[in-house]
């Protein structure tokens, strides 16, 4: 397990104001972030506004030291031995970098494989298996120069698992890969941490790979965590709600008032509307026995009862126009 | 896991200069060699019209000073082509995108830069070797050819400019700036030296500073193992000299280059 307590790094910039005038500045990347990965679980780290995402991570893989904080793996004291934590991690950044453009496929994995001194018959059946997951078998001998983005990307993938690590640290992994390889690429993370127990962060600016993939999730700010916990805690959290969507037949303005009064005895904070012989209703509440016990108590035909969740993109969206707006008042 | 991450490191760049060898580098570092050797020959038949005063053979052991000038210049073209390629790996790191992914790997840096180290000093053996014949044109006379003092000689200067390219690659991945830096080093690596005159002939400051750099006492020892003047006892002095020097500046280097790597990995954040 990974956990870190009240992580926090400061760098001490230099800012030119001028030719030849400059100043010192103190820039609070990560202010005080606590969180855990365990082993087996896909983990999101969302934010919002150049949120020090990145940081964190660079201290997750011990590239960067906190300035303050404690950092256990499994059990062991992070800081004291990055070397020991490097050994059984990877990061998988998005875009074509962490890879020689001018070696072979075949050959960047090899050389990884050296620096993480993995037995060489061991290695040459891992490269040949990556190859494959990545679907780059018939191009392991091609240099990397040659290859499209979407390629890159994923010998970038192959070459972030060749340490077989315990924990995979993946920053925006998807970014410019086609919907196949997408979708490819989410199935083989699903199956590294639910079959291989493998504990996953996942950092993405697309919201619904985060809702897809990841079991728990954190939302940071401005270096400081704003709210943790599954998709409904962050909905909840921002008091987004369910929308429902309902219709019988012959629905008039009577039937409507009877349902919008049989609606606020059960949740008195519901929102509901008359659109297009259509009700709408937003309620925090599970609502579709009601709806369904109500049709059944007037003997009235459903044709429509739909509901919708809210989204962790629409979470993430009013979220960030919130803060904007605490920020400007 | 050194020894594989050397071999590996070897074959890496080994590969990755098979594909695309900076030949117009390698001609422009051995024309540097050729411009010294030819601006040295100008000097010595057209200003000095072969006049030496007698301080020069009394400091240096030689009358021949085209041979003393052209070996100079070969261990110039030899110390700026590796130190420049050493120091500058982890900047080519940076530039390429790849300095994360080795820094996540958790192998001694030694063992890389020793790999990236060994591979240049063959390629460097070949240039050297092509710019030794241009000196032949220009009379490079070898008078006593000491193989013991020779061997001894490369290792020193290998050992030392191993330890120089570590301080300079600190300088550079810390400024992340490779010309200046680079060039005010050879620059200055060439006038308190010893390349073309010996630095006694030098105000006292930069005759210390001089002294402070390994690569002065391993010119003085390549020297002595090709064109002799040199007593064995004053050999073995200056060898020692320069193994100290040297190993001082691995001592430094090394952790210098943590240093350098976290700050570099820490600016990358902007």
């Amino acid at each position: 397990m990974i956990e870190v307590r009240n992580l926090k790094k400061t760098y001490d910039v230099k800012r030119r104001d001028g030719l030849f005038k400059s100043h010192r500045e103190r820039i609070e990347a990560v202010k005080d972030i606590s969180m855990r990965i365990d082993a087996g679980q896909i983990v999101g780290l969302l934010g919002i506004n150049g949120a020090g995402k990145t940081t964190t991570i660079k201290m997750l893989t011990t590239l960067i030291e906190p300035t303050s904080g404690t950092y256990s793996f499994d059990g062991m004291d992070a800081i004291k031995h990055p070397s020991e934590v490097k050994k059984q991690i990877n990061m998988i950044a998005g875009g074509e970098r962490m890879i020689y453009w001018r070696l072979t496929a075949y050959e960047n994995l090899w050389y990884y494989g050296q620096l993480y001194g993995i037995d060489n018959a061991v290695l040459k059946q891992r490269i040949e298996k990556l190859l494959k997951l990545v679907g780059l078998e018939d191009r392991a001998n091609f240099p990397v120069e040659t290859f499209s983005k979407g390629m890159k990307q994923r010998l970038q993938i192959a070459r972030g698992l060749i340490n077989d690590p315990k924990y995979i640290f993946l920053d925006e992994p998807t970014i410019g890969l086609d919907a196949v390889v997408t979708q490819e690429l989410h199935r083989e993370i699903k199956s590294l941490a639910k079959e291989h127990g493998k504990g996953i962060l996942l950092t993405s600016h697309y919201l619904s790979e985060v809702e897809e993939l990841c079991d728990y999730i954190y939302l940071v700010n401005s270096g400081e965590l704003v709210v943790e916990g599954i998709k409904k805690d962050l909905t909840d959290f921002v008091f987004l709600r369910n929308q429902y969507e309902f219709s019988t037949k012959g629905m008039d303005e009577a039937i409507y008032q009877k349902l919008k009064s049989h609606i606020c005895h059960v949740d008195n904070e519901a929102e509901i509307s008359f659109e297009n012989g259509k009700t709408v209703i937003e309620s925090k509440m599970e609502l579709s026995s009601v709806l369904a016990g109500f049709a059944i108590q007037e003997m009235l035909t459903i044709n429509e009862l739909h509901k919708m969740e809210p989204s962790l993109e629409q979470a993430v969206i009013k979220l960030s126009k919130d803060m904007q707006k605490e920020e400007i008042a | 896991m050194e020894l594989k991450v050397l071999k590996a490191t070897i074959k890496k760049e080994f590969q990755v200069r098979l594909r695309v060898y900076p030949i117009s580098f390698m001609v422009g570092c051995i024309l540097t060699s050729f411009y010294t050797t030819f601006g040295a020959w100008l000097m010595y038949h057209y200003f000095f019209r072969r006049q030496l005063s007698d301080s020069f053979s009394g400091l240096t052991g030689t009358s021949d000073y085209m041979s003393y000038a052209i070996v100079g210049s070969l261990m110039y073209l030899f110390v700026v082509r590796t130190c420049l390629n050493v120091s500058r790996t982890l900047m080519t790191e940076l530039w390429e995108g790849t300095l994360e992914s080795l820094m996540l790997a958790p192998f001694r840096r030694v063992a890389y830069f020793l790999g990236n180290m060994l591979l240049q000093t063959i390629t460097t053996f070949g240039e050297t070797a092509i710019a030794t014949l241009i000196g032949v044109f220009f009379g490079l006379r070898i008078h006593e050819f000491n193989i013991i003092e020779f061997g001894i000689a490369v290792v020193l200067s290998l050992y030392c400019f191993f330890g120089v390219s570590l301080m300079l690659g600190c300088v550079m991945l810390y400024t992340r700036n490779t010309y200046i830096t680079q060039n005010t080093l050879f620059t200055g690596m060439f006038l308190v030296c010893g390349i073309t005159f010996p630095i006694e002939y030098l105000p006292t400051g930069l005759r210390l500073l001089g002294k402070l750099i390994p690569v002065t006492d391993c010119v003085s020892l390549m020297r002595a193992a090709l064109l002799g003047g040199m007593g064995q006892g004053q050999f073995t002095q200056t060898a020692l000299m320069a193994l100290i020097s040297g190993t001082i500046y691995i001592a430094f280097g090394m952790p210098l280059m943590k240093q350098a790597e976290r700050l570099a990995l820490e600016k990358m954040e902007g």
